[in-house]
């Protein structure tokens, strides 16, 4: 109160302190202020120290060092496969997903009567809940009685095991990621629209083919987009888990035992290994912050400012 | 000139065909779950497949949703979804405000811990969080999904941040020399500029909650009360429910459906929205 009057009558602007651009920028703040220590700062500390320890999630943690690194790094069956089919994963998802959404932008950047039509149609599946989408697929995939082995063996060919197969499962999943490739298609179309018909007039005049445009024209104009879409797509592939827990359960033999839902069983279905699940979690942060960097550091060789 | 009218004619041609041809493959899926959604128990694994099922059973929409009851699990997520559209919309408005209007110390430091915190992958922060949430006794209820919400989210934050600070700061002066105190100005002047920002999030946070898996199966799995529609959905094929796939599609479709209505109904937001990431939109 004393420090209200003070200000109030003290300082040469006379503005009292609530009127001051730090507190009622501040009181705007407030949500985060709150959100950020609660849900990010506080479990980002706390998960980085009970990798370290023993803990149940009900007892204080106890200290343990890099006991819970050594074992999932030299003696759990499990981690090293979970962790290698999840980079098989995202290495089979991230390019194709990128080649699938630009070729099919491509194909729909047109102004053709009913291209609108198309369009929703092509981003339909990206709407339907993940959780839909995987029950739905996982109807489809059956190996005896599945719709899509019924057509494959309608026209002739041998059914495939695709969810019973270790080899086939991750492309199966794949599948259903590259059904809702719409998503990406859309940011493409927008990054298409944008470049400026003018450079292409130009390249025309010079005599440049269809395929020199897209190559020397389009494909630098849009590199930020293909750039974000690839960060996105890794870091989001490379936290798989909804295929994992509703389609497969990590299957066939720890086929798709995905990283993110190791860690969940770990901590939530075998014995609360609370301790060593926030290692896994580490582990697999530290691998996403690294493959990031990198993907950063290369896109300066390649990524195309306009205002540079 | 003819044969380039030709030459075009041509590839227009071809475009519309392989448009037809990859929309296909989008389409079926769908029209396969409708079409499973209206068969009997037995059709269901017909070989070789049944595409028209030879009598339509409606019913089934009603058994399958009865199954998995369906009505209170859909309360339970439009619950969820609404107070979340509103926490949402509240917060990220206030602090996109802050952001982008007050040249308070530590903003930029703010700015770059939001953003930097988009990239914190999500399973990082569960078990200590599972361990708060369980320690302030809301294991079984709603609010580790409800009041995260509230407390701003940050993609939606530097969304709502990068949209207002393209808003000339002379409204703003405008409002301000009429004698309007900020709270005021953000709420008759900023908030209306940005109405197809907030469709957007309201939308994208309404279909985040509907598809949420991870959160009820965390934190609301035991209660059956409480589960919200992708927890029963999700469930279905676990096998305590049998084998019939005719009544979780049409248990599915009904799940997908407000989604897919509140799309269309608001499909130029949303491209509007998915459009602004890319910094321009769709036309």
């Amino acid at each position: 109160m004393a420090k209200n009057k003070k200000s109030k009558s003290g300082t040469s602007s006379g503005r009292p302190f609530w009127k001051s651009e730090n507190f009622r920028g501040y009181m705007f703040m407030i949500p985060t202020l709150i959100g950020f220590p609660l849900f990010t700062l506080y479990p980002l500390i706390s998960s980085l120290y009970c990798s370290f320890c023993d803990w149940d999630g009900v007892n204080a943690p106890v200290w343990k060092g890099l006991k819970n690194y050594t074992f999932i790094l030299t003696q759990d069956p499990i981690f090293p496969k979970s962790l290698k089919v999840t980079l098989e994963y995202a290495l089979i998802n991230v390019p194709m997903t990128l080649i699938l959404g630009l070729a099919v932008a491509v194909l729909l950047n047109k102004r053709l009567p009913g291209i609108k039509i198309f369009r929703t149609i092509y981003y339909l599946p990206t709407i339907i809940p993940a959780v839909a989408a995987i029950l739905l697929w996982k109807f489809m995939f059956k190996s005896d009685t599945g719709m899509i082995n019924g057509v494959l063996q309608q026209i002739g060919l041998q059914p495939v095991g695709w969810l019973t197969s270790e080899r086939v499962v991750l492309i199966a999943l794949s599948i259903i990621k590259w059904w809702a490739v719409g998503g990406t298609m859309m940011i493409f179309l927008a990054g298409l629209q944008s470049v400026p018909d003018e450079l292409y007039e130009a390249a025309k005049l010079d005599g440049a083919g269809r395929w020199s445009l897209f190559r020397h024209i389009t494909i630098p104009m849009i590199t930020p987009i293909l750039f974000l879409q690839l960060i996105t797509g890794l870091i989001g592939n490379l936290q798989a888990f909804n295929e994992a827990s509703i389609m497969t359960e990590g299957g066939p033999n720890y086929g798709s035992y995905f990283v993110n839902y190791d860690i969940y069983m770990t901590a939530f279905n075998q014995g609360s290994k609370f301790g060593r699940a926030c290692a896994e979690a580490w582990i697999l942060f530290i691998i996403i912050a690294i493959l990031t960097v990198i993907v950063f550091r290369s896109s300066e060789t390649y990524v195309y400012y306009e205002n540079e | 000139m003819h044969s380039k009218t030709v030459n075009k004619r041509i590839g227009t041609t071809i475009r519309y065909a392989l448009i037809l041809i990859f929309a296909i493959p989008m389409v079926l899926p769908v029209l396969w779950m409708l079409s499973t959604a209206l068969k009997d128990n037995t059709a269901v694994f017909a070989m070789p497949p049944q595409w028209i099922p030879k009598k339509f059973h409606w019913e089934n929409f009603v058994t399958g949703l009865s199954r998995i009851n369906f009505w209170h699990a859909f309360l339970n997520t439009l619950f969820i979804a609404v107070l979340c559209m509103i926490g949402a919309i509240i917060s990220n408005l206030s602090v996109g405000y802050a952001l982008s209007r007050f040249k308070f110390k530590g903003r930029k430091l703010w700015f770059y811990l939001i953003i930097g915190s988009m990239m914190i992958p999500g399973m990082t922060t569960v078990m200590p969080m599972f361990k708060f949430w369980t320690a302030v006794h809301a294991y079984g209820t709603w609010l580790p999904m409800i009041i995260p919400a509230f407390l701003a989210a940050p993609f939606n934050t530097f969304l709502v941040r990068q949209y207002m600070s393209t808003i000339p700061k002379s409204y703003d002066e405008a409002a301000k020399i009429d004698g309007a105190s900020s709270v005021q100005i953000l709420a008759t002047v900023i908030a209306p500029l940005c109405k197809p920002l907030i469709a957007y999030m309201a939308i994208a946070t309404f279909q985040g909650v509907w598809n949420d898996y991870m959160n009820p199966l965390l934190y609301v799995i035991s209660k059956k009360d409480k589960w919200t529609l992708a927890l029963a959905v999700a469930r279905l094929s676990s096998g305590t429910y049998g084998n019939e796939w005719n009544l979780f599609m049409a248990a599915d479709i009904v799940y997908f459906l407000p989604v897919l209505i509140l799309f269309f109904v608001f499909q130029d937001y949303f491209m509007e929205g998915l459009g602004s990431m890319s910094a321009t939109g769709v036309k």
